[in-house]
C-alpha cells in the first residue's frame, strides 16, 4: 500500500543535547514514503530512541539541545510547531508500557489524548471505541490499566495513540518488555495498522526476526549515524556489515550463508521461515532432478 | 505508605461524594486541626475524623504499616514534650540529676508537658488519618477533575494527583531496590541498628531518587505526546455534578467545624 509520497523529510539533521559534548545523530539525510513501514535497527546508544523522539517534536522543543537541519512530518517542521500540534501528525509508543499508562480506566486512558484536543465528547468517545476495536481491547472499558497483562498494556498504549488519529506510528522498541507472544501481538497489530489504514509505520527495535518479517525498508544507526538502508533482503544479506555493527541476523539467514559458504547456495536469499522453507524445497528437488535421491526416511 | 494514597474501591456514603466535597471536607478539617488550642479538642476531631473512617469502610489495616513507621516519631515528640516542657506541675523530678553540671536538673516531668505531648501526638494523628479519607475513597481521574473544577488550572491538577500517584510507584521501586540488595546479602536495614540504617540509607535513596527522575521524564514525554497542554479548555469524557447529599455535607462540615473553633476561642 505504499503510495511513495514523501510524508518524512529529514535533511542535513544533527542534533546533540544539552550539555553533551558529542552529537546524539550526525548529518541524517533521508525521506520516509507516505504508508511505508520502516524498521531502525542500531545497538544500545546508538541513537535510535533520540531519532523517535525527532520525529514527534519532544526533541529539541521538549528537551532543548541543538538541532541543525530540518525534520518536515506531513508538511510540518518539528522545529516550528508544539508537541501537542505534531502528536495529531505522529503517535508514539515508548518501551515501558507502565509509565505511560497514568489514569485509572482503559476508556480515560484512551480518551486522554483527544481530551486535550479539546474535541466534544461524542466524537472522543467514538475515536476511543475505534481505537480500542482496532487493538483488540473493546470491552475493556471499565478495567483499570494495571490489571492487563504486558502485551495488552502496551496494545492499550498503541490505542491511546490511534485516539489522535495519527498518519505515523512510531514505537521505540515497544517490544523489548514483553513476552514473545506480546511480541508477535504488537508486530501483527502494527502490520495491521499499516496494511488497513496506510499508516506510516517507523519502529526502533533489536526484533530482527520481526523486522524481516514486516518492514518494508530497515535503517541501520550505527555511531549516531545512518550507515546503511535498504529493503530487508538487502540488508540482511550483507552480512559483514550486520557482524560489524553487532546486529543479529534471522536465524535462516545464518543458516543459508552458513550454507552458502559450503557451496550450498539458497536460489533467494532468506530472511523468513518461509522463504527459507520455499527454498529447501527448491534445493532439494534441483538434487532429485540431478539423479540423487534423498535418503529413505526409516519407518 | 503507599495503601494510603491507593483508592479502595467501595459504595460507601464517603466513596459517592462529589471530590470537591471531598476536597472542601479536608481543607476545612485540616485547617481547624492547626488552629484550635485545646486538646479535648482536638481529641473530638479525631474521633470525627474515626468515625468518618468507619462510614467510608475504609481498611484500617492499611495503617497497620504506616503506623509501624510512625510509632517512633509519634514516641519521640511524646517524649520530648512531656519532659522539655515548662511546666509547673512536676509528676516526677528531673530526670538529669542536679549534679550533672550545666544541665543537671533538667527534665522535669510535668503534667502540663504530658498533656501538650499527647495534644501534638494527638494533633499529628488526626492530620495524617484525613488525607486518606479523600484519597482512598476518590479515583485519581476524579480527584484531578475536582481540583479543576475548584478553579485549580489543569495542568497544576494533574501534577497534584500524578504526585499523590507516585508515592506509590516510588514505594514499590524501594522494594524492588530492597529486595535486589538482600539478594546480595545486604541487610542493614532489617538487622541493623540505628545508625547503620541511616548510613546505609543512601544506598537505597540514590538509585530511588536517579529512577524516579528517569520515570518523570518518560511520563512527560508520554503525556506530551498526548497532547498534554495544548492549547483551549481541555474537554472531560466524565463529569461530575453536585447532588443536595454533597451539599449536605459540606454544610455539616462546616458547622462541625465552626462548632469546634468556637469552643476553642470561647474556653
Amino acid at each position: 500500500m505504499n503510495t511513495k509520497e514523501p510524508y518524512i523529510i529529514i535533511s542535513n539533521m544533527s542534533y546533540r543535547y544539552s550539555d553533551a559534548k558529542h552529537y546524539a545523530l550526525e548529518e541524517l539525510n533521508f525521506t520516509i514514503d507516505k504508508g511505508e513501514f520502516v524498521v531502525i535497527l542500531g545497538e544500545h546508544l546508538a541513537g535510535k530512541s533520540t531519532f523517535c523522539q525527532i520525529l514527534n517534536g519532544v526533541i529539541p522543543n521538549f528537551k532543548g539541545g541543538e538541532m541543525k537541519g530540518s525534520v518536515i512530518v506531513g508538511g510540518l517542521n518539528t522545529q516550528e510547531v508544539s508537541v501537542a500540534e505534531m502528536a495529531q501528525k505522529v503517535g508514539m509508543v515508548l518501551q515501558d508500557p507502565a509509565v505511560q499508562l497514568f489514569t485509572t480506566k482503559v476508556i480515560n486512558e484512551v480518551a486522554f489524548g483527544p481530551e486535550n484536543l479539546c474535541l466534544n465528547v461524542d466524537e472522543i468517545l467514538e475515536r476511543v471505541r475505534w481505537a480500542l476495536q482496532v487493538v483488540g481491547l473493546a470491552g475493556f472499558e471499565e478495567r483499570s490499566p494495571t490489571s492487563l497483562s504486558g502485551g495488552q498494556q502496551q496494545r492499550l498504549v498503541i490505542a491511546a495513540a490511534l485516539a489522535m488519529w495519527p498518519e505515523v506510528l512510531v514505537l521505540d522498541e515497544p517490544t523489548s518488555q514483553l513476552d514473545p507472544i506480546g511480541t508477535i501481538e504488537i508486530f501483527s497489530l502494527v502490520q495491521e495498522l499499516n496494511k488497513k489504514y496506510n499508516m506510516t509505520i517507523v519502529i526502533a527495535t533489536h526484533a530482527s526476526e520481526e523486522a524481516a518479517q514486516f518492514a518494508d525498508r530497515i535503517l541501520i544507526l550505527h555511531q549516531h549515524r545512518l550507515i546503511a538502508q535498504g529493503a530487508p533482503q538487502e540488508i540482511y544479506q550483507n552480512t559483514k556489515l550486520l557482524e560489524q555493527v553487532n546486529i543479529p541476523s534471522p536465524q535462516v539467514s545464518r543458516l543459508a550463508t552458513y550454507l552458502e559458504e559450503r557451496s550450498l547456495r539458497f536460489p533467494e536469499f532468506p530472511i523468513t521461515i518461509e522463504q527459507a522453507r520455499k527454498g529447501i524445497e527448491q534445493l532439494v528437488r534441483r538434487s532429485e532432478n540431478c539423479g540423487l535421491q534423498p535418503s529413505k526416511r526409516r519407518a | 505508605m503507599s495503601a494510603l494514597i491507593e483508592c479502595y474501591p467501595g459504595q460507601s456514603l464517603f466513596h459517592r461524594l462529589d471530590p470537591r466535597a471531598k476536597i472542601v471536607f479536608l481543607l476545612l478539617f485540616t485547617t481547624v486541626i492547626f488552629i484550635i488550642q485545646h486538646i479535648y479538642l482536638v481529641v473530638a476531631v479525631l474521633l470525627i475524623v474515626i468515625a468518618l473512617w468507619g462510614i467510608a469502610r475504609l481498611p484500617l489495616r492499611s495503617l497497620g504499616g504506616y503506623f509501624k513507621m510512625l510509632s517512633g516519631i509519634l514516641v519521640f515528640l511524646f517524649v520530648v514534650q512531656a519532659t522539655l516542657y515548662p511546666g509547673k506541675v512536676i509528676l516526677i523530678g528531673p530526670i538529669i540529676p542536679s549534679s550533672v553540671p550545666l544541665i543537671g536538673g533538667k527534665g522535669n516531668i510535668t503534667e502540663e508537658g504530658i498533656l501538650f505531648g499527647f495534644f501534638i501526638t494527638a494533633r499529628l494523628l488526626t492530620m495524617i488519618l484525613i488525607l486518606p479519607l479523600v484519597s482512598m475513597t476518590t479515583p485519581i481521574d476524579r480527584l484531578t477533575l475536582g481540583l479543576v473544577r475548584l478553579g485549580l488550572p489543569y495542568q497544576l491538577a494533574y501534577i497534584t494527583t500524578t504526585a499523590l500517584n507516585q508515592v506509590a510507584v516510588l514505594k514499590a521501586e524501594a522494594g524492588v531496590i530492597m529486595d535486589a540488595q538482600r539478594l546480595r546479602a545486604f541487610s542493614t536495614f532489617e538487622k541493623g541498628n540505628p545508625v547503620a540504617k541511616m548510613k546505609a540509607y543512601p544506598l537505597l535513596v540514590t538509585p530511588l531518587v536517579i529512577g524516579a527522575m528517569h520515570r518523570a521524564q518518560l511520563v512527560a514525554i508520554a503525556m506530551e505526546s498526548r497532547g498534554f497542554g495544548a492549547k483551549g479548555e481541555r474537554v472531560y469524557i466524565e463529569d461530575i455534578a453536585m447532588k443536595p447529599s454533597d451539599w449536605v455535607f459540606i454544610a455539616l462540615s462546616v458547622l462541625c467545624c465552626l462548632a469546634v473553633l468556637l469552643a476553642n476561642f470561647l474556653s
